[in-house]
């Protein structure tokens, strides 16, 4: 498969705007203009295009849905949050090809009729907020940003809005909260913010990759979009690798990648020869697999029928050598920290498991511990207001399900697994 | 109409209510903590869970919308064991210090965990103990916080102040003020009431008793004129607390700050409790029987000596309507003298002369709920939510659900921080802007629109010719085109509404106002029903009802206190008119010129200290009686404490003083008060529309030596003269001060907190300064209410009824010292 999202990612020239320009860039921004909005909407639905944020919604809906509300203005806000423990997976478009983002986001406010968008950028992110901001001022002075884009008519303003810091902001409702000026928190839904988001107008959020698809779109055209990867949900996809792997690292694969391939192939296999253990394919809040699930593929269809989900595609890969129960208590002092503290399941609850896993963790572990830790998740599970507290239950139950043996071994003995 | 099953019972709803709103109508009992009535939904408690058949996860009732044919179970195993787990992580960190907790008996979170069951606690964890924050009227422990929010969105979406919000996050998460700061707000206590638990208290009430011992009463509010029902909450006959309840009264639970707090001015230290006689130059205690027939035989000679025409009588606007038509009856029958008048006067009687002069209407009650749903709403230089703050609600309301709210004020008063457009226009120039509508509406053939011809069309066309929009806006201080544009929306709207307050305190409205008002929004079709303009106090509209007016031709407020020597006697009930009154000196010269002052009072107010007998009267709480409100609706009140000292109810004092005077009113007892009273009548009266051109609108004039505009008004935390008696009211506002925009601060060289002088032609007072943007640039606004501040010495009165801003001069005094 041709490189599209991460081209001229080894040219250290690849942020500036000439290179981009010289392999192409901008072009399907030409052509967009030239088509009719609806038509790039429909376009967009033919194509398949999933969005990359973790969800999996079919973008081109999610704009059918924005482009049919009258209430004008409308806002395009691209989710550049990136929070998830274990991704990194949209750092190197924003990092090294922030034109590919920019070009995506003309055409989807063209599409939509936005006049005015704003990419909601991760505070831990400066580097990133530097090369972005010189792209869009890069951007500006070609005539590819600001009033009657390459005579077009089309007007579009773009900013950077740096986050604070809270992994909730990456939730879209919560980030439109925060992009107006006010606390983090997730709204309700209904309405969702293709009908109400920033300022009350139709907004719509989309994902860095998801945007940065939309020149590959234009360009190929959705018949030949579709024949990239599995074609119930197409597209190039970015998968980010952490962990026990030879070669860590961001890859560009079809959509439906079996994970093996992407651990032994791509990624060299298991740092050192050692023996995989198990694995969390899509961002922590994804649930963890064991072994014998790898020959799943990678996508939003196939990862549910094994139990787990594509989430962000960020693979987090653990040998042998790892105490997983020390990998459930690190990933939930994360939820904890990262509550917002809106609802009471999440709020108390995540503290409450962190408690119960810190005492098993450092071998003060009780009988009935793993029972009340099952329990408290089971209850936070399905009644929090956001998919972040579910995440957290989650995370819990799945590791127990799954090795229940090594949360026993640290109960009955005091100490870890690995260690012995 | 939507069809759903609850609970196996097949329901009928409205479209877009949510499940919980559903089931709350069909009496199915769904817990709930972070739901509020009048809030967005939150769904942050989560105990209002419900399983929807579909539906994989269980679904917050409070903040899903009932959808045609769902299948919804409110009560499972399921549902029960979710609610429990909600409950116990509630009660995790909980202090649990319900011994030591005033909400103890009362608190939503007690109730439901004794509902769901003693849940042994699986888990010990640190209690939370972070230090408890006060501030003058509300104190919060954020240890028994569940942090539902309430209080928070009932701060901002309810009465639009934002003054607490949620910081940190997660478990850290906490209520505060900015900065942790302490909270210093409008103290309306609505985040009070709003909390489930005991983590915010109402100071003044904080360990005075326990909920299960309290005995509690409905009462109407004595403050102003939207006449809320006030749930008062007593212990040992003494009132502790004042509550609003959900579905109580014109308010639907909402209360003031006023009054919540301000309900304890019956407990000021200057209540009078024995009758005082003036002897020798000072006032000393007397009995009641002495006081009375020393009363009776002076009032008897000088209407021997000089007729009854020469005694006079003043009621009140706070006081019962039985104790108003008492006066009445006691002047008419007792001293045969119609000589008696109130406040109203000098605004209020302005808005119903100009009601007349156009709709030809006697009064126009308001409708709480006018502003909603209304297209356009223009406020009209008036502080609603401080004169009359749960009306003003109503403007805030209709804001979020859509209604464009213009503001045109020179103040930047809450509303017009909340507008879709605020109008700074110049002091005093709001008849001029409505003449400019006018003018604008005529450009537009508005005029043409209706069928039917009213009269005075011509005489108003021709009177509005000189406000075209260029001329009115240099006159009122905006640009050309955005008063176009707001003239433009006003007119073209569908529906539209005007309000405005005439306020005997105020000065920068009057009579020409309401008529240019009215005159527009006849022009456009629109009955009285599009102007509301509320009475001042509780009773300013009760007491104008019950006939404490001349009604044969006797001598009106105006007459008895600016002409010196026209009255010999005068009967003052329940009103300081040496406070409340424009041009103190006057008044003054008038009372001193008397043969004889009677007032009878609460308190030994300022007129009190001139008078010749002053009379104790019980207060409100102390006796029964009937208040009518803005929308004219009569609403009695209990009396629920016994009268301090001897004191006695107005209309008690009337009947034995006329006993003495060997007369009987044929009024022994209440009953016989208000069987005479129930023929009051409330309604309007025929309609006959006129035009009625206003002639010369007053501009306010300001000259070299008195360069700046001097605007009186009220403030949020007080009413009149009366709530400074209030010592709650006092802890967050007791002193003087006159706001001043930071322009002139520096112009006149005023530092903030420093004493200036002001002077008008009629005389000059020291007031503390208080530099605020609130205010623009050639503008002072002194509140009222401060008798010491004397700052209706400076305003004169205008017996014409319009407006008459007072330009003034002022002078930083950083090394004079104030003058009390
Ligand atoms: C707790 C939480 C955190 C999230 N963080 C991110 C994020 O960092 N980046 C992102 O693109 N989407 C994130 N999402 C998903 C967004 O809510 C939203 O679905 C997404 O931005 C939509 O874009 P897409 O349709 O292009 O995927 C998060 C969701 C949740 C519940
Ligand atoms: S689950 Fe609740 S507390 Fe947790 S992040 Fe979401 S809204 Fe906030
Ligand atoms: S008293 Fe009123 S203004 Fe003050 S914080 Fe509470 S709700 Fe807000
Ligand atoms: S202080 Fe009371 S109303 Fe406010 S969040 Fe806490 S519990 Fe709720
Ligand atoms: S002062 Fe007015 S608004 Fe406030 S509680 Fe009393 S009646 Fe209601
Ligand atoms: S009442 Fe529904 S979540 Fe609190």
């Amino acid at each position: 498969m041709e490189i599209f999202l991460l081209k001229n990612i080894d040219n250290p020239e690849s942020h500036r705007i000439q290179v981009y320009q010289q392999t192409g860039g901008y072009e399907q921004l030409k052509k967009a203009l030239s088509m009719k909005p609806e038509d790039i909407i429909q376009e967009v639905k033919n194509s398949g295009l999933r969005g990359r944020g973790g969800a999996g919604f079919p973008t081109g809906m999610k704009w059918d849905f924005a482009s049919r509300d009258p209430k004008l203005p409308k806002y395009l806000v691209c989710n550049a949050d990136e929070g998830e423990p274990g991704t990194f997976k949209d750092r190197p478009i924003l990092e090294k090809n922030p034109h590919l983002l920019i070009e995506g986001m003309v055409i989807s406010a063209y599409a939509l009729k936005a006049e005015r968008g704003y990419i909601y950028l991760r505070g831990e992110y400066p580097h990133a907020k530097v090369v972005l901001e010189e792209a869009i001022r890069e951007a500006y002075e070609s005539g590819f940003l600001g009033q009657d884009i390459l005579g077009s008519g089309f007007s579009f303003d773009l900013s950077v809005h740096q986050g604070a810091g809270a992994y909730i902001c990456g939730e879209e409702t919560a980030l439109i909260d925060s992009l107006e000026g006010r606390r983090g928190q997730p709204r309700i839904k209904p309405p969702f913010p293709v009908n109400v988001g920033a300022w009350g107008m139709p907004t719509v959020v989309n994902n860095v990759e998801t945007l940065s698809n939309l020149p590959l779109i234009i360009k190929i055209g959705a018949e030949e979009y579709k024949k990239i990867g599995n074609p119930e949900c197409p597209g190039p996809k970015l998968y980010c690798v952490s962990g026990m792997v030879e070669r860590p690292g961001v890859y560009e694969l079809p959509m439906g990648t079996t994970l093996k391939e992407i651990i032994y192939e791509h990624c060299g296999g298991i740092k050192g020869g050692g023996q995989l253990k198990a694995v969390i394919p899509g961002g922590i809040s994804t649930p963890v697999l064991t072994p014998d699930k790898i020959d799943v593929q990678m996508d939003f269809v196939s990862l549910p029928k094994v139990g787990s989900m594509l989430g962000s595609g960020a693979v987090m890969v653990f040998d042998e050598s790892v105490c997983l129960v020390r990998v459930c208590w690190r990933a939930i002092r994360f939820f904890e920290h990262e509550s917002c503290g809106k609802c009471t399941p999440c709020r108390e609850g995540v503290g409450w498991m962190r408690t119960v896993l810190e005492r098993i963790e450092s071998g003060f572990g009780r009988k009935g511990d793993i029972e009340l830790l099952q329990d408290i998740a089971s209850n936070i599970t399905g009644k929090t207001f956001c998919p972040l507290g579910d995440g957290a239950a989650g995370v819990v139950l799945n590791f127990i399900r799954n090795f229940p043996e090594e949360f026993d071994y640290h109960i009955q003995n005091k100490k870890c697994m690995v260690e012995a | 109409m939507i069809e759903l099953t609850i609970d196996g019972k097949r329901i009928e709803a409205e479209k877009g209510m949510t499940i919980l709103e559903v089931a709350k109508a069909n009496n199915i009992y769904i817990p709930h903590l972070c739901w509020d009535r009048r809030l967005k939904p939150y769904g942050g408690c989560r105990l209002c869970l419900v399983e929807v058949e579909g539906q994989r996860k269980l679904m917050a009732a409070c903040s899903t919308p009932a959808d045609n044919g769902m299948v919804i179970h409110t009560d499972t195993p399921n549902l029960q064991k979710a609610r429990r787990t909600v409950l116990e992580l509630l009660l995790v960190h909980h202090p649990l210090d319900c011994p030591v907790c005033d909400k103890a008996g009362e608190c939503r979170l007690q109730d439901l965990a004794y509902k769901y069951g003693p849940s042994e606690s699986r888990f010990y964890a640190e209690r939370k103990h972070d230090p408890e924050a006060t501030s003058a009227l509300i104190e919060r422990n954020p240890n028994r916080c569940i942090l539902c929010g309430r209080c928070v969105r009932v701060c901002w979406e309810h009465q639009g102040v934002g003054a607490i919000n949620f910081i940190g996050r997660g478990f850290k998460t906490k209520i505060s003020p900015a900065f942790e700061e302490t909270l210093d707000c409008e103290f309306c206590g609505q985040c009070v009431d709003a909390c489930p638990v005991g983590a915010l208290g109402a100071k003044p009430y904080k360990y005075r008793a326990r909920a299960w011992f309290l005995e509690s009463h409905d009462s109407i509010c004595p403050y102003c004129s939207v006449g809320c029902t006030l749930t008062l909450d007593l212990r040992e006959g003494r009132i502790l607390r004042v509550r609003g309840v959900d579905g109580k009264g014109v308010n639907d639970g909402d209360l003031c700050g006023k009054g919540r707090f301000g309900f304890d001015f019956i407990y000021g230290d200057t209540r009078l409790k024995t009758p005082l006689v003036r002897k020798a130059g000072e006032l000393v205690e007397s009995t009641w029987e002495e006081t009375l027939y020393y009363v009776a035989n002076r009032l008897r000679d000088i209407k021997r000596q000089y007729g009854a025409d020469s005694i006079g009588a003043i009621g009140s606007a706070r006081a019962g309507i039985e104790d108003n038509y008492m006066l009445k009856k006691f002047m008419k029958e007792v001293i045969g003298s119609d000589n008696i008048d109130t406040s109203a006067r000098l605004g209020y009687a302005w808005v119903l002369r100009a009601l007349n002069d156009t709709y030809g209407i006697n009064q126009n009650p308001i409708k709480l709920d006018s502003p909603i749903g209304k297209e356009v709403v223009l406020v009209l230089e008036s502080d609603l939510t401080s004169t009359h703050p749960i009306f003003g609600l109503k403007f805030l309301e209709a804001k979020n659900e859509g209604t464009y709210l213009m503001v045109a004020d020179p103040r930047k008063t809450k509303l017009a921080r909340r507008s879709s457009k605020w109008i700074r226009i110049k002091p005093a120039s709001g008849t001029v802007f409505l003449l400019g509508l006018i003018n604008y509406a005529i450009r537009e053939g508005a005029h043409l629109r209706e069928e039917k011809e009213i009269e005075g069309i011509d005489g108003l066309i021709e009177s509005v010719k000189p406000y075209t929009p260029e001329k009115v806006s240099e006159l009122i201080g905006v640009d050309t085109e955005q008063f176009i544009e707001a003239a433009s929306r006003f007119v073209n709207a569908e529906t539209r509404l005007i309000a405005l307050t005439v306020g005997a305190a105020e000065n920068q409205k009057g009579y020409e106002t309401v008529l240019a008002a009215a005159n527009l929004l006849m022009l456009l079709g629109e009955g009285p029903d599009s102007l509301q303009v509320p009475s001042d106090y509780s009773n300013t509209l009760g007491a104008w009802l019950s006939g404490t007016r001349p009604t044969e031709g006797g001598k009106d407020l105006y007459e008895m206190l600016y002409n010196p020597g026209s009255l010999k006697a005068l009967y003052v009930m329940g009103e300081d008119p040496l406070v409340t009154m424009p041009d103190g000196n006057t008044v003054k010269k008038t009372l001193e010129e008397l043969e004889f002052l009677v007032v009878q009072d609460i308190r030994l107010s300022e007129t009190a200290k001139l008078a010749d007998v002053v009379l104790p009267a019980a207060a409100w709480s102390e006796k029964e009686g009937t208040f009518i409100n803005s929308q004219g609706i009569p609403q009695p009140f209990p009396k629920v404490v016994s009268p301090q000292g001897d004191s006695v109810p107005d209309w008690q004092i009337l009947r034995n003083l006329a006993r003495v005077m060997e007369h009987d009113l044929g009024i022994t007892e209440l009953g016989k008060l208000r069987e005479e009273l129930s023929r009051i009548q409330t309604d309007r009266g025929q309609q006959r529309w006129r035009f009625s051109p206003v002639e010369v609108p007053s501009v306010a004039q300001t000259t070299t030596d008195y360069p700046i505009i001097m605007v009186t008004g009220n403030i949020m935390q007080h009413s009149g003269a009366l709530s400074v008696m209030s010592k709650s009211l006092s802890h967050v506002l007791s002193d003087a001060f006159v706001q001043i925009s930071p322009e002139d601060a520096e112009r006149f060289g005023v530092k903030d907190g420093e004493f200036i002088k002001i002077s008008s032609p009629l005389g000059e007072v020291f007031i503390k300064a208080r530099v605020s943007d609130e205010i623009p640039e050639g503008m002072l606004f002194v509140p009222v209410h401060f008798a010491h501040a004397r700052v209706n010495y400076l305003v004169s009165h205008s017996r014409l009824g319009n407006a008459h801003p007072t330009p003034v001069k002022i002078e930083s005094t950083s090394t004079a010292t104030p003058r009390r």
